[in-house]
């Protein structure tokens, strides 16, 4: 493009420092929300008002910074439950799947131990929660474990399997706290039986204290990928598993371990979503909005690029846009569907932007100019 | 088919001519002043080092960039290239060194791909029966309905020249034709080009080493050197030593004496071992050979005769299918391959880029892919970068490999200095045997002369090497054991002293030599 005597040039970057992959990010909102004060403004809403409202309940407002601080947590989980398997080239779809037998775990150790009928509160939480998370990361990691095998022993394309145990788990889910089922609620109501009050995770500030789980799981995801052995392995069979095969690397261990690492993750989600967020204790009717929300594990995953760091910005962001867009739809009387419109834009922005990971733009003399000045022999 | 070239051209008349053709990089100015021209019906070779600026030429040539000075003539009209599609309308085809073709897709479909009759819906038969004539004109043969990733680099090269003649290409560039091939499968391209140049289409061969190809086949070379015309010749008047002058700008020793060391106690032994094919079949029929310390011991072949799959079966990367390996007195058969590396094991592979390296890696990652199961470089889980680092650092000046430090990623590096960094990071960890295919393919003749002679310095270090080679010269040059092998069998094995041209290539070629066996 040329404008007077200067043209407009697309150059290949040779390289990309971390802040000016955060600039570029922080365009691609920027970008995404001006986009979509068009969706306001044809709802005849200003969308400054909008957009002050969404950001000042999402981040400010007492009542809605938790919200958007448990989705945070949720979010996370289900982004490195994306995370390890990408790095290793692998596409875990399976977070819903492995998020919900997370949670189905957690209450079978409530059920074990007799939570439901005598719904009593002698039951000693020192022992139950740290069970009750053991069983939701290893629910997860055995869901993850199948594509993880079937990927490692048989090149069964781990996205299908993954797809799969969706749907599957989804059901058992219904089968299980639904009418007749082992989990269900006494009252019916489709949801399963209430966690007594003594299991209730303890919260700090009124955040559970799965935030310092994630937290630490981002350092330590971190710090695997960057200096240990293991994260080695995985990131060389990423790039090129038949050059990793030839280093002596299992075919089979890798695509096996990430998945039993990232599904035990997204199983932690479960734990934390039905047993640790205030006002939830019990596994809602709709769950199933919850497995669609951990889909964005993938988007946050793919937006930080398999970094666990970048990840935390990332997650905390779209954690805030679904729960503020929800709550602007509601105090607007927006149509249905703008939380998910506006998480779709911001999505899209930011996949697109990455192209500036790899190009900049900049601004040139013309040719006439520089061929004045002669090229040297 | 677009016949514009062709029609009116006569044989003899100049169809591609670069006049003062300069293209500057940062920091590199690749081609300077290039003045190229080619005749209908001529072969013209165009001869360099890695690094000379054969691919820049090659990519101006085919509209993948575009000249920062100089001209590009079609039949005396200028032309200025857009992009290659602009160079393919006009008749210029390129046949790459990497093959771009899709592997699970079969022959005939590759070769249809892309081409602007193919449309939406596809008329294979008819194609199949175009593309026949065309094999049958000039001597190709292939089966239409194989699927890419089951043929061999040769076969892969046929189709890649076939599409490109589909499409209706007048001028042909080859990039390193024969540096994939076996010796036949060189022979039976040559007489396709020469048959190609007979039906008056002209032929742009560009060539980094193998300098008697250049002399069997072309009318004309060019020799390029750091991005100039050194030299341009009528083939007549040029030998292997005069090219090499012009290419290296120094005189260069083209054999390598072979090494005296007294041979050790046996280090690998083989024993009827035999395995399977990715296409399902007996690739290799049950060979017997031991390899000493201080041995170098030659195998000699066509490829395709199952060199693969020994190589793969040797490093725990493909199932025995009957048979036992030793290593040191230990039975490796069901070893695996990080065993083995442990075991001291060296494997160079022969695809450098797929196998052999991680593109996306630095240098110092490339160099722990030998290094992450060795308890000396790992404490406690986490890999210890700093002495990995050193160690890089170190190998590549040892090796002298060519690059601007050890946070380069190994996509950047030249094919010769990618060999040397695989070779530097397996050597380093003095293996007791190493298993070194193909180890020169590709390469100029300065990395070919390095390459060669690590491999001699491991054997003075008391390893035992196995060569697995397509390089005749190569084989008889360095080994003290020549195997030739045929149809996944040994047709002998030779001492070094007796190995002849004759007789090696004889056997590679599947005849048994009584007698001479051990």
């Amino acid at each position: 493009m040329r404008l007077g005597s200067t043209e407009l040039k697309l150059e290949k970057r040779l390289t990309l420092s971390g802040w000016q992959a955060a600039l570029i990010s922080v365009l691609a909102i920027v970008f995404a929300l001006l986009i979509f004060s068009l969706i306001f403004i044809l709802a005849d809403v200003n969308p400054l008002i909008a957009y002050q409202k969404i950001f000042s309940y999402a981040f400010v407002n007492p009542h809605g910074l938790p919200l958007t601080v448990n989705r945070f947590i949720f979010l996370l989980f289900c982004t490195y439950a994306f995370i390890i398997p990408y790095r290793a080239g692998l596409w875990n779809i399976g977070m819903a799947g492995q998020f919900y037998i997370g949670a189905l775990a957690t209450y079978a150790v409530l059920y074990a131990f007799g939570a439901k009928s005598f719904n009593n509160s002698n039951l000693s939480p020192v022992v139950i929660i740290p069970l009750m998370l053991l069983a939701a990361g290893v629910g997860g990691a055995v869901l993850g474990a199948i594509p993880g095998f079937t990927k490692g022993k048989y090149n069964i394309s781990e996205i299908v399997v993954t797809m799969m145990l969706n749907f599957l788990t989804f059901w058992l889910v219904a089968q299980m706290i639904k009418e007749g089922g082992l989990f269900m609620n006494p009252g019916g109501r489709g949801e399963s039986f209430e966690m007594p009050a003594s299991l209730h995770a303890p919260l700090i500030a009124d955040i559970p204290f799965t935030i310092f789980l994630v937290l630490a799981f981002a350092l330590l995801l971190y710090y695997m990928f960057a200096k240990t052995k293991i994260g080695y392995q995985i990131r060389a069979y990423g790039k090129n598993p038949a050059a990793a095969r030839y280093a002596g690397i299992s075919a089979l261990k890798i695509p096996l371990l990430v998945f039993i690492m990232g599904g035990a993750l997204a199983g932690l989600a479960g734990y934390h979503y039905f047993a640790a967020v205030p006002g939830v204790y019990k596994i809602a009717r709709n769950y199933g909005y919850f497995g669609d929300l951990a889909f964005y594990g993938i988007i946050c995953g793919l937006i930080s690029q398999g970094n666990p760091l970048a990840a935390i910005p990332v997650a905390f962001l779209f954690a805030g846009m679904s729960n503020g867009g929800r709550f602007v739809q509601g105090e607007l009387s927006l149509g249905f569907g703008i939380d998910y419109a506006l998480l779709g834009v911001l999505m899209i922005a930011l996949v697109a932007f990455q192209f500036f990971y790899r190009y900049s733009i900049v601004w040139q003399r013309t040719e006439k100019e520089i061929s004045d000045v002669g090229i040297p022999n | 088919m677009q016949k514009a070239l062709h029609e009116g051209v006569k044989r003899g008349d100049t169809v591609l001519e670069a006049r003062g053709i300069t293209k500057i990089f940062p920091g590199v100015i690749a081609n300077h002043q290039i003045d190229f021209e080619i005749k209908a019906g001529e072969i013209h070779a165009i001869l360099g080092e890695n690094g000379a600026g054969k691919t820049t030429l090659m990519n101006v040539l085919f509209g993948l960039y575009q000249p920062d000075e100089g001209d590009i003539y079609i039949s005396g009209q200028k032309v200025n290239f857009r992009s290659p599609l602009d160079a393919i309308e006009l008749g210029i085809g390129m046949v790459h060194q990497h093959r771009k073709l899709v592997s699970a897709h079969t022959v005939i479909e590759n070769i249809v791909l892309g081409h602007p009759r193919a449309g939406r819906v596809l008329d294979l038969k008819r194609a199949e029966v175009e593309v026949e004539e065309l094999c049958q004109k000039y001597g190709f043969k292939i089966d239409f309905k194989a699927k890419v990733w089951q043929l061999s680099e040769g076969e892969k090269q046929v189709v890649e020249i076939l599409k490109t003649l589909y499409r209706g290409a007048e001028v042909l560039i080859l990039d390193e034709p024969t540096s994939a091939l076996t010796p036949l499968e060189t022979e039976k391209l040559l007489e396709s080009i020469k048959a190609m140049a007979e039906d008056d289409l002209a032929i742009v061969p560009f060539i980094t080493h193998k300098l008697p190809i250049v002399l069997a086949i072309s009318d004309r070379v060019t020799v390029l050197r750091r991005g100039k015309v050194v030299a341009s010749f009528e083939t007549k008047d040029a030998t292997e030593k005069s090219l090499a002058m012009e290419m290296v700008g120094r005189e260069v020793i083209f054999r390598i004496k072979r090494a005296k060391v007294e041979r050790g106690k046996p280090v690998l032994q083989v024993e009827d071992l035999s395995a399977i094919s990715d296409k399902d079949i007996l690739a290799l029929k049950g060979v017997s050979f031991t390899v000493c310390e201080g041995e170098i011991f030659g195998i000699a072949g066509v490829s395709g005769n199952g060199q693969q799959e020994l190589a793969e079966v040797l490093a725990g990367l493909r199932d025995a299918q009957g048979g036992k390996v030793t290593l040191e007195g230990k039975d490796i058969t069901r070893s695996s391959s990080l065993e083995r590396w442990q075991l001291g094991m060296g494997y160079i592979p022969a695809d450098r880029i797929d196998i052999g390296s991680i593109g996306d890696f630095s240098l110092v990652d490339n160099t722990t892919m030998n290094y992450h199961f060795d308890k000396n470089y790992v404490r406690r889980g986490a890999l210890d970068y700093r002495k990995i680092r050193q160690l890089t650092e170190q190998i590549i000046t040892e090796y002298d490999v060519a690059t601007p430090g050890v946070d380069t990623t190994a996509v950047c590096l030249s094919g010769g200095n990618l060999q040397k960094m695989i070779l530097a990071r397996v050597l380093s960890r003095r293996p007791r045997l190493v298993i070194a295919h193909l180890p020169t393919q590709g390469l100029d003749i300065g990395a070919t002369e390095f390459v060669r002679n690590k491999l001699v310095e491991a054997k003075k270090e008391k390893a035992a090497v196995v060569l697995i080679s397509e390089d005749l010269d190569e084989v008889l040059s360095l080994s003290d054991w020549v195997a030739p092998i045929y149809e996944g069998e040994f047709m002998g094995i030779i001492p070094g002293d007796d190995a002849r041209r004759e007789n090696v290539g004889a056997m590679m070629a599947g005849l048994h030599l009584q007698g001479e066996e051990i």
